[in-house]
């Protein structure tokens, strides 16, 4: 597989096979929550999302584009460079939030129970080919 | 705590109601948002323990939400009332700060993007009180450019002034537990008991006995039980133990807090240790004599202006009135609030008690009162949360009003 351009529509399609392959309800503890990703300051400039909800413990909604997002019960928010480099393994996701590179909105307390979450989820993301 | 309060229990409260007056309140005023900080107002609205930094807000309608330290968050939910989407967290991170998830939630969860913002500040002689501080009023109000910020702690100062049936209760099963405190203290001294014995040991001996009984905690900021012995109990009305020993011919005041429900128990007891001078038996005498004519005096449509009144002249009857320190009371409520007495903003000296304010059916305040011999190395301390009721007052320690002498 060539790479994927990070959020175009075939690297979504790809996460959406991993994530499901991989993530299994077990993993996820039947979770269900949804996640918006907003991309600010994208190459082209534009902003972008990444949606990711699951319910019960299996992935019910993926996807990525520009224009409105959908709206998560959790909201992060990052320059895309910063999105880039948590996804390669460049940049923790704990070091991104308490040093202000990303901003979350939602139950801070709840979020930071599935923070692990999120992080085997962006485990699964990083294997994917990407071209940034 | 509060998820077993169901309305056949006896430590019942009905949160419905306190946050129902409250709100009525904010839209007399027409403030949009109320925006809490006081250890007071957590334990009024959320009917649980909140010893961390914690922020409420309570829009005019709807359901409050308070924001904790997000490590705590948990256990606040665990006992609070209010559902997981009404107990936040904040912690140190992009959009997560005690600012910003605030600002974040007013203006785009609650969609108010302008008003009157209800705050809390004000000066008090209790460290902990939890006043918004001049860095965070400063933040919100860059945060919430919106907004017109109001002090309102009043509103709850009002609300929360007459006390239900069940928070009664709780305040006399606070008084029972603090009451074994104080028979354990009693068994531990006597007999010669006290011999070697140290101000900080009979505090932990109590604490012990009162934790057996329910107690949930010794609460005081100001040392938790204070104990003073000797010399140390002419001193006033602030003891943090030591590890001074107990010797013979000394006073001893213990002054014990137990909390359950998040009801204060906070009751002083005094001994004498033998063999009492006659000049020490005389101030005991006076002291329990000035104690029991102010008990005897509560009840409804009193003022503190007029007890305090009353006592001097019984003082000065008595010859005693130079050894007490003037005033009868602190206010007393739910953990966090220990010190005002009423609630009214309009008073002669702001934050301090009104001393014409007028005493109502089942309002609580603490009859405090303070005698200081400091010449004779000796003085005493009397502390009990007590009920006004329409021609008495309800005393919620009962353990026996005496000095008695401790061989």
């Amino acid at each position: 597989m060539g790479n994927l351009q990070y959020l175009g529509t075939e690297w979504a399609e790809e996460a959406k096979k991993r994530l499901d392959a991989e993530l299994t309800p077990e993993k996820v503890k039947h979770l269900t929550s949804s996640m918006t990703n907003i991309y600010q300051n994208c190459p082209g400039g534009k902003d972008m999302y990444f949606y990711v909800e699951y319910t019960d413990g299996k992935l019910s909604r993926l996807e990525t584009g520009d224009g409105e997002p959908p709206a998560g019960e959790f909201k992060i928010i990052a320059d895309y460079d910063t999105f880039a480099k948590i996804t390669r393994g460049e940049l923790g996701a704990v070091r991104a939030l308490t040093g202000r590179k990303i901003t979350l909105r939602g139950n801070m307390a709840k979020a930071l129970r599935l923070a692990p979450l999120v992080d085997r989820l962006n485990k699964v993301l990083a294997t994917i080919p990407t071209d940034y | 705590m509060a998820k077993s309060n169901s309305r056949q229990d006896p430590y019942h409260v009905d949160t419905s109601k306190r946050l129902a007056d409250i709100q009525a309140e904010m839209r007399n005023r027409g403030i949009d948002v109320y925006l809490g900080s006081r250890i007071r107002t957590m334990s009024f609205i959320v009917d649980a323990f909140v010893p961390w930094r914690s922020y409420i807000v309570i829009p005019a309608e709807g359901l409050p939400t308070i924001f904790t330290f997000v490590i705590d968050s948990a256990r606040i939910l665990s006992e609070t009332w209010m559902d997981e989407d009404h107990v936040r967290g904040y912690f140190g991170a992009g959009g997560a700060d005690q600012i910003e998830v605030i600002q974040y939630f007013i203006e785009e969860e609650l969609d108010i993007k302008k008003g009157r913002i209800g705050y809390e500040t004000g000066m008090a002689t209790y460290t902990a009180e939890g006043w918004l501080t001049h860095y965070e009023y400063e933040r919100f109000s860059d945060a919430l450019p919106g907004f017109e910020f109001v002090n309102s702690h009043d509103i709850v100062d009002q609300a929360s002034l007459i006390k239900d049936e069940g928070t009664i209760n709780r305040f006399r099963e606070a008084g029972r537990i603090v009451d074994e405190g104080h028979k354990a203290a009693r068994e531990a001294i006597e007999n010669g008991g006290w011999k070697g014995m140290t101000e900080t040991e009979i505090g932990g001996i109590a604490a012990l006995a009162m934790r057996r009984a329910g107690s949930v905690s010794e609460w005081n900021f100001a040392g938790l039980n204070e104990i003073s012995s000797g010399w140390r109990t002419g001193l006033g009305a602030c003891t943090p133990p030591t590890t001074k020993e107990f010797a013979a011919g000394e006073a001893l005041m213990f002054d014990l807090h137990g909390m359950f429900k998040l009801a204060l128990g906070d009751h002083s007891h005094n001994y004498l240790i033998a063999p009492a001078t006659e000049r020490k038996r005389w101030h005991a005498d006076n002291f329990v004599a000035c104690v029991q004519f102010v008990a005897d005096h509560y009840r409804a449509g009193a003022t503190p202006g007029g007890l305090i009144t009353d006592l001097e002249e019984f003082a000065e009857d008595r010859g005693c009135s130079d050894y007490i320190i003037p005033g009868v009371e602190h206010g007393i409520g739910l953990f966090g609030d220990e010190w005002r007495v009423g609630a009214s903003m309009d008073v002669p000296i702001p934050y301090w008690t009104d001393p014409d304010h007028v005493y109502q059916e089942n309002e609580m305040v603490i009859l405090a009162m303070q005698y200081a011999a400091q010449e004779d190395e000796v003085g005493f301390r009397y502390e009990n949360p007590i009920v006004i009721n329409k021609e008495d007052c309800e005393l919620t320690s009962t353990y026996p009003l005496a000095i008695e002498e401790i061989e």
